[in-house]
């Protein structure tokens, strides 16, 4: 009866949570199936993001093996409290079992204990916002769960119930406590009972807490996107249709994707994303790990609402920007992605706050109005800056062999995208005329769409205009599908992002390479002769989020710079883990408020290991630190990668 | 309070403008958008009538291709759009452009007309107040900030050094300066509701105006190149102060 | 051939600058010149027309023309005109000249043309388009006289050290003409023009080293007048100047005759804001500074030199 009240209690309060999970709208399709078992596999059982960090990551293992192995357990107790006598068949009989348990049991204590040395002790700042008493008394309850659990053993080894007692040497050490008369009957019965209601009693209370991810982080998990972080899912915005039907991203609870909900319900509240966001470091009010409680307590409160919504009743939703998260908070993004790849339980905030964009852009045209500039530009242009087509092929100027591809001419062999900064940007110009020059001296023929080559549409989409760069990947992908292109190399990480992981859903399918991965390559083959003047000095390589953690290109840039025969250092975060120079998401477009500038706090990181040059591969990455190296009035250089190894490759000096 | 907003339709004001074998400037087929200029004025008007109550028509002469600038000051919020073109309203004048908007405003009831300063291809900045004197209107030009106060409004006007205040009564034009306010960025939903506008398309005909009316009286009769005013010059040392002071004086700035 | 006039605008109780010229340009066209000077101080500048070849100033002192927005002065002009018949009368292209102008325009239904750099005849104005690329000449057609705005500047002025008759214009103006009535006057000498307004913007950038060096700048609007001191970002995030000073692509965007940058190095970022000015100056000790490529006069040089320099040359230009 209890087992039946506890289950009637966790249903009742676990079915409205259901519930709004399945009133939400369809997430994106649950393609690759194999792809998703195998992170189930690494990920879940795994644990391998929560082994990112080594002693958190060990402590949450032992729990989470813990609760797996110590699940059959649960039954165990349940068919003693009817009969002392009765255990689960095989099971209850297993030495092998009976060793497992008593291991588990031990280790998630010591694994509480470690938790709460953790919190205690050293109190890292990622929990800064979560709750810590809730945490409390969830670690508190395990404890206590685990504890009657060994004890209840032990009392039945002092009464001759269990067929090992050697199996299990904890408990059998401590069976020593009971004296195997009638006060130890009393006490098994009294442990056993503790142990089932501690058990029954967290049941009940999961699907109120932050720890109602032991159910929903494995779905969670599973329904995280299986193309690269920078991939959005599109909108797909008909014009000609009525405004009821189209949707202009999440403006209100009901907007939100089933997905979306259950990273609500997920969230731990660990903060690892807190730790890794580049707003929150510098002072800025964003903390992805705040972003998702705010939007949880939102839909929590708004619960009753939101199921009398899906049975189709009319209700009055509160707005999510500002009562769950702060306008400001929504543009504080830089959507570099790093707390997406620390989540352990795949929590795609950046996604999120995408769709929180599109609706105050599309829908409410509420934006910092200084980004108003960029999308007038886009829009009026194709170009963030506002240039006229016309001065695209500008930085050509002296350079031989640059074919400007018209109308009719044959489909070049790859097709250089030069990217509106790449054209407009005098730093960035820089870097597409060494690409240029390196592709000339490799024997590539170098062609380029010229004024005909629009703005991806990515800052307009990062900012949330999903119509305007809709329209321009439309637009696009007629312009390159015409000139019969099936491969380019882009040399801005958001262009290459773009081109290679969203065009495709407009119809643009290429083989997309950056620019180093593509310089690398000839390298490789020999194309790019020997360094004609080897780099002296020290550089360190700053990955660019859309190509690095967004796209897993690592390598290429690495290479290509150690090819200049230059000496090369790491920053302490690099790679996935690299911080970002704080232009993504439109946020070059922006103002930044804040303790601090993303750009400066990454220059100076730079700038300890040492090294003299700081090679990017983005112009956006460009720009911003070589703002930073500017403010400072530091003598380090920032180059991009390609330009270095002009440098390092062809003899004579840039035109 | 219902306002009339004339707009522009202008070749991107980043492009490069060229001059066809007429010698007047090229409009068709160069991408172009609603004057940036005019933007504010509507913004004002905007904010007005948010206040006010009132419909707001956004009234524009030019090619086909300016139907795009009257759609965006829909997109910005304008109740209804009405675009005047007529091929022989190609290379008008400023007298004739100002008789096209003239007529145009009659149609409809209205308490005050907004206009910017001056456009952003063109600039003559004559435009409004002629439209104003046609239609027997007050005006006041280069205004900053608008307020109605009973039947008249309160304007400031932008001047060298500060800015003036009149009260101007009702009906009346004004021109909106640059800067004047923050104007809005349409929304997507703004630009679907758009759609639903009424939009008419008139020609000179439709506006009762007759061929004579339609004259212009200027004529391009000489086009040559500058002389080159030095552009790109680089100087260094004692000669940089002379040449600067010789560039303002140039430009009739001081 | 009927007379050539001037409007000569009068500001402050003193006739603006333009009326010499403008009167310059009207004797080049060999008819017998008049001015119409409106508002208080008309009368005693008439003594200035003449000595500028005015041989008629039709004046008026009374208030009623300092009090409104044009109206008055586009209904005397009008009666003027009606009374004597010109050929021409040529503008100042000031707000006031353009009002008027432009009212007066609908009245005689008679041409105006607008940013006239010379006047070649009474039926043919001189103007510049494409900032300044080429230069166009205009046949004016249609009823007499014909109007023109001439951009102030556009000559310089000669004295005939002649004498003028003073006519007396009339300032009974009905109350239906008037338009909207001067309230207020605000002066906001701290602050000069609105950067998207002035004439002239003075900005500066990193290379300015800290907000002192903007005093220097100031220093420098104020000797030219009516001009704007901006700022690029560089200088706004250091925290040197406050953001309204920031032009660029998240800041202001202007077109001033003449745009001076010091320190500036020319980031994309900046030049969107200002690349729409018709002359631009930029000074940057590094010579590899994009902005001096973009630049119609770069100045390799130190800006500490060259701005306090420059002040004061314009000081003595202007004093003397």
């Amino acid at each position: 009866m209890v087992l039946a009240a506890a289950v009637a209690l966790f249903v009742a309060r676990g079915r409205p949570r259901l519930d709004i999970v399945r009133a939400a709208r369809p997430a994106g399709p649950l393609d690759h199936p194999g792809a998703r078992a195998r992170r189930e596999l690494v990920q879940v059982l795994g644990q391998r993001k929560l082994f990112q960090k080594a002693i958190p990551g060990a402590m949450h293992a032992t729990i989470f093996w813990g609760f797996l192995i110590l699940l059959p357990t649960i039954a165990e107790a349940m068919l003693a409290v009817i009969d002392p006598a009765w255990t689960l068949p095989y099971l209850g009989h297993a030495a092998w079992f009976a060793f497992l348990q008593d291991l588990f049991a031990t280790l998630v204590i010591v694994g509480v204990g470690v938790a709460f040395f953790i919190r205690k002790v050293q109190r890292p700042d990622r929990f800064r916002g979560s709750h810590m008493q809730e945490a409390d008394r969830i670690l508190l309850t395990i404890l206590g769960i685990v504890t009657t659990l060994l004890l209840w053993n032990a009392s039945r080894i002092a009464l001759g119930y269990a067929d090992h007692p050697d199996a299990a040497p904890v408990a059998n050490a401590l069976s020593s406590l009971f004296s195997g008369g009638r006060s130890t009957e009393v006490a098994e019965r009294i442990l056993v009972w503790a142990h089932l209601l501690l058990v029954l009693g967290f049941l009940t209370y999961l699907p109120r807490s932050k720890h109602l991810h032991i159910i929903t982080a494995a779905p969670n998990v599973y329904l995280a996107k299986t193309a690269p972080s920078g991939y959005l899912e599109p909108l797909r915005i008909d014009l000609e249709g009525t405004e009821e039907d189209t949707r202009f991203g999440a403006a209100v609870a009901t907007d939100l994707t089933r997905k979306q909900v259950l990273d609500l319900y997920s969230c731990t509240e660990c903060g690892r994303c807190q730790e890794v966001c580049p707003a929150w470091a510098t002072g800025k009010p964003l903390s992805p790990k705040l972003l998702i409680m705010g939007l949880r307590d939102q839909v929590v409160a708004e619960a009753p609402a939101l199921l009398s919504a899906a049975s189709g009743g009319i209700v009055e939703l509160q707005p999510l920007v500002p009562n769950a998260v702060t306008d400001e908070v929504v543009w504080d993004c830089v959507t570099c992605g790093a707390c997406v790849r620390e989540c352990p339980v795949d929590i795609e905030h950046v996604d999120t706050i995408v769709d929180l964009r599109r609706n105050l852009v599309m829908a409410e045209s509420r934006f910092p109005p200084e980004a108003g500039t960029m999308l007038r530009g886009v829009e009026n242009s194709e170009n963030p800056w506002g240039q006229p087509a016309s001065a695209r092929t500008e930085w050509t100027q002296g350079l031989d062999g640059i074919h400007v591809l018209e109308p009719g001419d044959p489909p070049p062999e790859v097709l250089f995208w030069v990217g509106c900064a790449g054209a407009f940007d005098e730093r960035a110009k820089a870097t597409t005329r060494s690409i240029a020059r390196l592709l000339t001296a490799a024997g590539i023929d170098v062609a380029i769409l010229g004024p005909r080559e629009r703005c991806t549409g990515d800052p307009a989409r990062r900012m949330g205009h999903e119509y305007l760069f809709q329209t321009l990947a439309e637009q696009n992908v007629e312009t390159l599908n015409g000139a019969g292109v099936t491969k380019i190399v882009a040399s801005c990480a958001h262009c290459f992002n773009t081109l290679a992981n969203e065009y495709p859903d407009y119809g643009g399918a290429y083989e997309v390479v950056h620019h180093t991965e593509l310089l690398a390559g000839l390298i490789r083959d020999g194309r790019l002769g020997a360094a004609a003047a080897a780099a002296s000095g020290t550089v360190t390589y700053h990955d660019a989020c859309y190509l690095g953690r967004h796209n897993g290109r690592y390598d290429a840039p690495r290479d290509v710079l150690r090819s200049t025969g230059a000496g090369t250092v790491e920053m302490p975060r690099n790679r996935e883990r690299s911080f970002c120079c704080g232009a993504g998401g439109a946020r070059m477009w922006m103002e930044e408020g804040g303790d601090a500038r993303i750009n400066d706090t990454r220059f100076a990181e730079a700038e300890g290991t040492g090294a003299d040059t700081v090679a990017v591969a983005c112009p956006y990455c460009f720009v911003m630190l070589d703002d930073a190296a500017k403010a400072k009035g530091s003598e380090v250089r920032v180059a991009d990668v390609a330009t270095l190894l002009a440098e390092s490759v062809l003899a004579e000096p840039a035109p | 309070m219902n306002v009339v907003v004339c707009t522009k339709y202008v070749p991107n004001p980043q492009g490069t403008p060229t001059l066809g074998p007429d010698n007047l400037l090229v409009r068709s087929d160069v991408e172009g958008a609603l004057d940036p200029g005019d933007e504010y004025g509507l913004e004002l008007a905007l904010q007005l009538v948010e206040r006010h109550g009132g419909e707001i028509t956004a009234i524009s002469m030019g090619p086909d291709e300016a139907l795009a600038g009257v759609q965006r000051a829909l997109a910005m919020g304008a109740h209804r759009g009405v675009l005047i073109t007529d091929p022989a309203l190609r290379g008008a004048d400023a007298l004739v452009t100002a008789r096209v908007l003239a007529a145009a405003v009659q149609r409809q009831p209205a308490e005050l007309v907004i206009a910017g300063v001056e456009s952003t291809d063109g600039y003559t900045g004559t435009v409004p107040v002629t439209v104003a004197a046609l239609l027997g209107y007050a005006s006041v030009t280069a205004v900053r900030a608008l307020e109605l106060e009973g039947d008249a409004l309160r304007v400031e006007r932008q001047t060298e050094g500060g800015y003036d205040v009149f009260a101007c009564p009702t009906p009346a034009l004004v021109t909106v300066t640059a800067g004047a306010t923050e104007p809005r960025y349409p929304s997507l939903k703004g630009i679907m509701q758009a759609k639903q506008k009424p939009l008419e398309r008139l020609t000179a005909a439709d506006l009762g105006l007759t061929a004579e009316d339609l004259r212009s009286t200027q004529t391009v009769v000489e086009v040559v190149d500058a002389a080159a005013k030095g552009g790109g010059e680089i100087v260094q040392g004692d000669a940089a102060v002379a040449r600067i002071v010789e560039l303002l004086a140039e430009a009739k700035v001081i | 051939m009927g007379a050539a006039w001037v409007y000569a605008e009068m500001v402050g109780g003193h006739v603006h600058e333009s009326a010499a010229e403008l009167l310059t340009i009207a004797r080049s066209l060999g008819a017998e010149v008049a001015a119409i000077a409106l508002g208080p101080g008309a009368t005693d500048a008439a003594a200035e027309l003449g000595a500028h070849g005015a041989a008629t100033v039709y004046a008026s002192d009374d208030e009623v023309f300092s009090g409104f927005a044009g109206g008055p002065q586009t209904f005397a002009v009008a009666g003027l005109i009606e009374e004597h018949r010109p050929s021409i009368v040529l503008f100042p292209g000031t707000y006031e000249g353009r009002d008027v102008a432009g009212r007066l325009q609908a009245r005689t239904g008679s041409t105006l043309m607008a940013n006239a750099i010379d006047v070649v005849g009474t039926d043919r104005a001189r103007t510049e388009i494409f900032g300044g690329m080429k230069v166009v000449d205009v046949q004016l057609a249609g009823p007499e006289p014909h109007l023109v705005l001439v951009r102030p500047r556009s000559v310089t002025p000669a004295r005939t050290d002649g004498t003028a008759q003073v006519v007396a214009v009339p300032a009974e103006i009905p109350e239906a003409e008037r338009g909207a009535r001067l309230l207020e006057r605000h002066e906001e000498v701290a602050s000069g023009p609105k950067l998207e307004e002035a004439k002239v913007v003075v900005s500066g950038g990193r290379g300015l080293g800290g907000p002192e060096a903007f005093a220097m700048l100031d220093a420098l609007a104020e000797a030219i007048g009516g001009a704007a001191v901006g700022a690029s970002r560089a200088a706004v995030d250091a925290g040197w100047v406050p953001y309204s000073y920031q032009i660029g692509q998240t800041g202001k965007t202007v077109k001033p005759e003449v745009y001076i940058a010091a320190g500036i190095s020319g980031a994309l970022q900046h030049i969107v804001g200002m690349k729409g000015a018709k002359r631009i100056v930029a000074i940057n000790k590094d010579a590899d500074a994009p902005i001096l490529k973009m630049a119609d006069l770069g100045v390799v040089g130190d800006v500490f030199q060259v701005i306090p320099a420059l002040t004061e040359e314009i000081r003595r230009r202007t004093s003397s």
